[in-house]
């Protein structure tokens, strides 16, 4: 079942003065339980598709559904919400929130959510111990490694209960051992779980990770392999 | 988890949270400061009219207002003096012979109001007792002799005359008769007031002296009453009115009507302060704020991203206003009580702007004096200020657009 769709997607930068065809005509199908990389050269539109397929940016063209749920026809506000239930994000830089603790982190989303008190409290536990940072849960980000920081934001991502996790170039800044450490949370969290990941990465060990691997350039796809 | 967020966000550059809490400390010390210290000046102005001249209510011929003729006297005014000396909200009460005349000396000469009074009640109403600085009141004993024909003048009258202690003087006035009348007077006592213009147009003589020179007898022109209640002012006036209703009763305010005025300016004088000192602060927690939200931009772009609707991100910006600025609040609030509380004791010497001052009537220390009843709105004004001061760093903030918002360094 896909829970992805796109078709004819474009996204043009500056139309009105110096066109960029970020993404052009994408047409892209993820099923459930996917582990998909895109790849590509800077520049190739990797992470302003990923942007679209996260209602984080609406496109100049075509469509996105998740589940049928056409989202480039919803208001700021709905897919701010639509993304809350829905999608899960990782983020190249970690983007936590400074002043919070891990386990404050992976309890915001949930918060956002109306969980109530107890369950995000346990759950918040149950998800920093199944990335591997249960002795972590008191510290605040200026406290962690990148790697840690960066599963805290897995932990975080996958705190809503999300249908897909969207993950933009997330071993960029971490060092071997670190990125190894994440995809090998990424692929148990796929495995088990059933998980629906999809990457922006340049990174070969992602790459060789993935069952999937999407090509752009131009902001066209030119290639879709499947291990 | 939102306050959490927000108190923990002012403290992550310290520095700058510091500076914008002790300008919000500063500007509310200043703005109470003005308060009490406008406050004080405007009691002491009123306490010092009332007790220098006016007493809290005065009783009056209704004709006798207009042209202070000699002849507009009070009738059975000693009958009405002793009925206000047994109401149980009077503190004390006098009746005043007064008529306008001319004091001259060996080289000059001035207009004045005479008041002819009864030292030892007028003692208990007015000030003029404790604002003798040279000579004495009313001292009637030299060498076991009873002096008579004794006058108090004021030490700017004394100036301009060119007169000193125990120097005579000549005063001239109509008599009830309609004949010009002189009397010569020794000048006992030399008074200074607060309001410099009142001692150079007033000088005091006993009743009884005078009487017999303008041959009223015992007719009165005034009944100064001091009531023990100062706030029982109006009621006591309208009970007064039905009571006497031939006379004419009048309180202070309504017998110095730019006394009130004077109190109603102060008051605008200070909020237009206060709005001023609010607005300088609204700029510099905007700026702030501003800093803040154009720094944590990526912040702002993964809370949305995740899912954090813009009414909780205005929300956010909003408490972390209100919360920087509540915590300059109890220290403005406590440095002001401080400094009241002292300068309430001490008094700030305004002595360097004396003449001003003094020609306005005020005196030269003032003591602030702060209603506590001001504490709530002050402090409601300046949240006020925060909440408002937050509207354009959020709304700033609610333009992020996350895909963007996200990859800013």
């Amino acid at each position: 079942m896909n829970i992805i769709e796109s078709h004819n997607l474009s996204k043009v930068y500056n139309p009105k003065t110096i066109p960029v065809n970020a993404v052009s005509g994408v047409d892209l199908s993820v099923e459930e339980g996917e582990f998909t990389a895109l790849v590509g050269p800077s520049g190739s539109g990797k992470t302003t598709l990923l942007n679209l397929i996260g209602g984080l940016d609406y496109p100049t063209g075509g469509d996105v559904k998740i589940e049928g749920v056409d989202i480039t026809q919803m208001s700021e506000n709905k897919l701010i919400d639509f993304r809350l239930k829905n999608i899960g994000f990782v983020f190249q830089a970690y983007n936590l929130i400074p002043v919070l603790t891990a386990a404050e982190n992976v309890e915001f989303v949930m918060l956002l959510q109306k969980t109530a008190k107890r369950e995000r409290e346990q759950r918040a536990i149950d998800l920093l111990t199944e990335v591997g940072l249960k002795d972590k849960i008191g510290k605040r980000p200026s406290e962690l490694s990148g790697g840690q920081q960066q599963r805290v934001a897995v932990a975080r991502a996958l705190a809503s209960k999300p249908r897909f996790i969207l993950a933009d170039e997330p071993t960029a800044n971490l060092d071997s051992t670190s990125a190894e450490n994440l995809l090998e949370i990424m692929a148990k969290l796929n495995k088990e779980d059933n998980m629906t990941f999809i990457f922006s990465t340049h990174d070969q060990r992602v790459i060789d990770k993935a069952r999937r691997v999407v090509t752009l350039v131009d902001g066209k796809i030119i290639s879709d392999t499947k291990k | 988890m939102l306050f959490k967020i927000a108190w923990r966000n002012i403290w992550r550059n310290r520095t700058r949270s510091l500076v914008v809490i002790a300008s919000v400390a500063v500007g509310l010390f200043a703005g109470m400061f003005m308060i009490a210290f406008v406050g004080g000046l405007a009691k002491q102005e009123i306490e010092s009219t009332i007790e220098t001249q006016l007493s809290h209510i005065q009783f009056h011929n209704p004709l006798f207002i207009d042209d202070k003729e000699i002849t507009d006297t009070i009738a059975n005014a000693g009958q009405i003096i002793s009925q206000l000396k047994t109401n149980a909200d009077v503190k004390a009460v006098t009746g005043r012979l007064i008529t306008m005349g001319m004091v001259s000396s060996s080289s000059s000469a001035s207009g004045v109001e005479i008041h002819g009074i009864n030292p030892a009640d007028e003692k208990a109403i007015t000030s003029i007792a404790r604002d003798i600085v040279e000579g004495s009141y009313f001292t009637g004993l030299k060498k076991n002799e009873v002096l008579k024909n004794e006058v108090l003048i004021g030490k700017k009258l004394a100036e301009k005359l060119g007169i000193k202690l125990h120097n005579k003087i000549v005063l001239t006035f109509q008599s009830k008769a309609g004949e010009l009348t002189a009397g010569s007077f020794r000048i006992v006592g030399i008074f200074r007031s607060r309001n410099s213009m009142f001692d150079q147009m007033t000088v005091f003589t006993r009743f009884d002296e005078l009487a017999s020179l303008t041959g009223t007898g015992t007719s009165i022109h005034e009944i100064a009453v001091m009531l023990k209640d100062d706030q029982k002012v109006e009621a006591s006036t309208l009970a007064f009115k039905k009571e006497y209703p031939a006379l004419l009763i009048q309180t202070w305010k309504e017998l110095s009507p730019q006394m009130a005025e004077l109190t109603s300016l102060f008051d605008k004088i200070m909020y237009v302060l206060i709005g001023i000192i609010l607005l300088a602060l609204m700029f510099g927690i905007i700026n702030t704020m501003l800093m803040a939200v154009l720094e944590r931009q990526r912040e702002f772009g993964m809370l949305m991203a995740i899912g954090m609707n813009k009414p909780r991100v205005f929300l956010m910006i909003l408490f972390e206003s209100i919360m920087l600025t509540c915590a300059g609040i109890p220290a403005g609030i406590l440095f002001t009580i401080g400094s009241v509380d002292y300068l309430a004791r001490q008094g700030v010497d305004m002595s360097a702007f004396s003449q001003a001052l003094s020609q306005f009537g005020f005196s030269n220390i003032v003591y602030p004096e702060l209603q506590q009843s001001m504490f709530l709105p002050v402090t409601l004004m300046t949240t006020i200020t925060a909440i408002l001061a937050a509207i354009y760093p959020a709304i700033k903030a609610l333009r992020f657009k996350p895909a963007e918002a996200i990859h800013k360094i």
